[in-house]
C-alpha cells in the first residue's frame, strides 16, 4: 500500500476531529497522544513502503526523493504536535488569549500534513496544486488561531491575502505550461519540453518561481514571512518556518527536475542571483529585529537563500546536499523553536532582551538552545556546518566560486546576530528575583531529544550516506 | 459593423488576450483597494482568468482531452475553499477592530 501514510494521517484528522465533539471538554487531553500516534503510524508505515512504485496510473508516484521529503513532513508534524500541545493544553504559567480549541488545532495541523504528502507524490498538474492547496490553506487558519488577538488575526488576514495572491500566480504559470503542451502528467510535460523552449516558458516559469519562491520565503517574495511568524502562536510558526518552507522546496523539486528539468542548467546564473540576495538580505535585516520570531523569520529566510544553493550543482550532489540541509534545518529550527515555546509558555515574553540572564536561571535551557542557534550559525561540528558544507561544496562545483564567497561572509554575519541571543542568555545579569522556571516532562524531551538530533546530525555520517546512496541508485536505475 | 463582429469566432488569441486582461484587471485591484473583501474579490477574478485559460488551451490545443476543464472544475472548488477561509479570518478580524480597511492593518511591526 503506497499511500498508507497519506491515509493514515487523513484517519486520523478525521477522527481527532470526531473525539473533539463526542468527548468532554476536561478529557480532550487524549488528542493529542491520538494525534501524535497517529503520525507515528504513518511514519512507521512510511517506512514499510518500497521507495520504487506508483498508484492511479501513474499520477501519484513514490520515489527516492519523494520518500525523503516524506520522512521530513511528518517529522516536522510530529515535532510540531509535540511543542504545541503544553499551550493548547493550559498546561503554561502565562496563558496566551484566545488559544484553544484543540481538536480543530490538531485536525487542521493533520489535514496540512496530509496535502504535504500528497504534494511531492502527485505527478500531474491537476494533483499538483489540489495538493498545494491543501497544505497551504490550513496554514491561514493556523495563523489567525488567536481569534480575540489583533496581531494574530492581522497575521492571518496578511497570509490569506499573500497566499491567494501566489497561489494565483502559481496557477496562471501551470496554465501555460498546460497550454505549450496540451499535457497534464508531468513526464508527458517535460518530454513535450524538450523539443524546445518557446518564450512563453519563459513566463511560465517565471510565474512559478513567483508562486514557489513565496513558500520558501525566496527575496523578493518574501514580504509576508515577518509579518505572519510575529503574529502567529510560536507553535505554528515553528512549523510555517520548516514544514511550509519544505513543501516550497518540494514543489520546486517537482517543477525544477521534473517539467523544466532540460532548461535548469540555462537558468543558473539567475538562481544563484537569487540565492544570493535571499541570504544577504535576511541576514542584514536579522541584525536590527528585537523580537525573537520576527527574528527567527529573518534567519529563517536567509536558512533558504542557502538551501537553494543545491540546486546550481548536477543531480547527484544537488538533490542529497538540498535534502540533508532540510532534514538538518528542521531539526535545528525546531530545537530552537522548542526553547522560545517554552520560554514564552513560562513568562509571556518574547523580545530578545527578555532572554537576558537565562543561563543563570536555567543552566541547561540555555545550552541547549544556545547549541541549536550554532548550529543555524553554521559553527563546526554541529550539523548545521556540515549541512552548509555539502551546499557550499555543490556551489563550488557549479563554478560558482563567488556565491561561495557571498554564502561564507553571510555565514559570518549570522553568527553576529545569533549571538546577541546567547549574549542575552551568557553575558547580561538576570533580572532582579528572576525565578527559576520549569519545563513541564514533554517540553523537556523534546528539547533534549531536538538537541541531540543537532549534535549527532553532524558527527553521524550515516544520514548524509544513505540520502546520498540511495539518490545516487535511483538516478543510476532512471538513466537505464 | 455588427455583422461583421458576428461572422467572427473568436480565436485562441483573444481568449489569451482576454484573460490576460482579467489577470491584469485582478492585480491593479488588489493593489488598489483597501477593504480586504474587494481584495479578496480582485484575486477570484485572478483566479478565473487561470482558469478560463485551462478551458480554452483545452479546447485549442488538446481537443481530444478534457484534463483542462477537469482543472478549471477543480480550480472553482479551490476558489470557493479560499473564499470561505478567507472570509472566516475577515469576520474575525471585523469583531475585533470593526473596519477591514487593509491600510490600517500596521499592527505588526519591530
Amino acid at each position: 500500500m503506497l499511500m498508507l501514510p497519506e491515509l493514515m494521517v487523513i484517519a486520523t484528522a478525521f477522527a481527532v476531529l470526531l473525539l473533539d465533539v463526542l468527548v468532554p471538554e476536561k478529557r480532550r487531553v487524549v488528542l493529542a497522544p491520538i494525534a501524535l500516534a497517529g503520525l507515528a503510524l504513518a511514519f512507521f508505515a512510511l517506512l514499510a513502503t518500497p521507495q520504487d512504485g506508483e498508484l492511479l496510473g501513474g499520477r501519484f508516484a513514490l520515489d527516492v526523493v519523494t520518500w525523503w521529503f516524506k520522512l521530513l513532513f511528518l517529522l516536522a508534524g510530529f515535532i510540531t504536535v509535540l511543542i504545541s500541545l503544553d499551550l493548547l493544553d493550559g498546561r503554561v504559567r502565562v496563558r496566551a488569549r484566545g488559544i484553544g480549541f484543540r481538536g480543530e488545532y490538531y485536525t487542521i495541523l493533520l489535514f496540512t500534513i496530509s496535502g504535504m504528502l500528497y504534494l511531492i507524490s502527485a505527478r500531474d498538474l491537476i494533483t499538483l496544486y489540489v495538493s498545494l492547496e491543501l497544505c497551504t490553506m490550513p496554514l491561514f487558519l493556523l495563523a489567525a488561531w488567536r481569534r480575540d488577538d489583533l496581531k494574530s488575526g492581522e497575521a492571518g488576514l496578511k497570509y490569506v491575502i499573500y497566499g491567494a495572491f501566489a497561489s494565483a500566480f502559481l496557477l496562471y504559470g501551470l496554465s501555460f505550461v498546460y497550454g505549450l503542451t496540451g499535457e497534464m502528467r508531468l513526464d508527458a510535460l517535460a518530454r513535450q519540453l524538450q523539443g524546445g523552449a518557446p518564450p512563453l516558458l519563459w513566463l511560465a516559469a517565471a510565474l512559478i518561481v513567483a508562486g514557489a519562491g513565496f513558500k520558501v520565503t525566496m527575496v523578493p517574495f518574501h514580504m509576508w514571512a515577518a509579518d505572519v511568524y510575529e503574529g502567529a502562536p510560536i507553535p505554528v510558526t515553528a512549523y510555517l518556518s520548516v514544514a511550509s518552507k519544505a513543501a516550497g522546496l518540494a514543489l520546486m523539486f517537482q517543477m525544477f527536475y521534473r517539467v523544466f528539468g532540460p532548461w535548469l542548467h540555462e537558468w543558473s546564473d539567475l538562481i544563484a542571483v537569487f540565492a544570493a540576495v535571499t541570504m544577504t538580505l535576511g541576514n542584514v535585516v536579522a541584525i536590527v529585529q528585537n523580537n525573537i520570531k520576527r527574528f527567527m523569520a529573518f534567519s529563517a529566510i536567509s536558512q533558504a537563500g542557502y538551501t537553494i544553493l543545491g540546486f546550481l550543482g548536477p543531480l547527484d550532489t544537488g538533490i542529497p546536499a538540498m535534502i540533508f540541509y532540510l532534514l538538518v534545518y528542521i531539526v535545528t529550527n525546531l530545537a530552537v523553536f522548542a526553547c522560545i515555546v517554552w520560554y514564552s509558555n513560562e513568562t509571556g515574553r518574547e523580545q530578545i532582551q527578555d532572554y537576558r540572564g537565562l543561563a543563570q536561571t536555567n543552566p541547561v535551557i540555555a545550552l541547549m538552545m544556545m547549541l541549536g542557534l550554532f548550529s543555524l550559525a553554521g559553527i563546526p561540528p554541529l550539523s548545521g556546518f556540515v549541512g552548509k558544507f555539502f551546499l557550499f561544496s555543490v556551489c563550488a562545483g557549479a563554478g560558482y566560486h563567488w556565491l561561495v564567497a557571498v554564502a561564507a561572509i553571510n555565514s559570518t554575519v549570522s553568527l553576529y546576530y545569533y549571538l546577541r541571543v546567547v549574549r542575552q542568555m551568557y553575558i547580561e545579569p538576570p533580572e532582579e528575583n528572576a525565578p527559576r522556571l520549569t519545563a513541564s516532562p514533554t517540553l523537556a524531551t523534546t528539547m533534549a531529544a531536538l538537541t541531540v538530533g543537532v549534535v549527532l546530525l553532524g558527527i553521524v555520517p550515516v544520514f548524509y550516506e544513505t540520502i546520498h546512496g540511495q539518490t545516487i541508485t535511483w538516478l543510476a536505475a532512471l538513466a537505464q | 459593423m455588427t455583422t461583421f463582429l458576428a461572422a467572427q469566432t473568436p480565436g485562441l488569441t483573444h481568449w489569451i488576450v482576454l484573460s490576460g486582461v482579467l489577470f491584469a484587471i485582478g492585480v491593479y485591484g488588489l493593489l488598489t483597494r483597501r477593504n480586504a473583501i474587494g481584495v479578496l474579490m480582485s484575486i477570484e477574478l485572478m483566479l478565473n482568468s487561470a482558469a478560463l485559460n485551462f478551458v480554452v488551451f483545452n479546447h485549442f490545443r488538446a481537443p481530444a482531452g478534457v484534463d483542462g476543464q477537469i482543472m478549471a472544475i477543480f480550480v472553482i472548488a479551490v476558489a470557493a475553499a479560499e473564499a470561505v477561509i478567507a472570509m472566516a479570518i475577515f469576520v474575525a478580524i471585523y469583531r475585533r477592530r470593526g473596519t477591514l480597511d487593509v491600510t490600517s492593518m500596521d499592527a505588526l511591526k519591530d
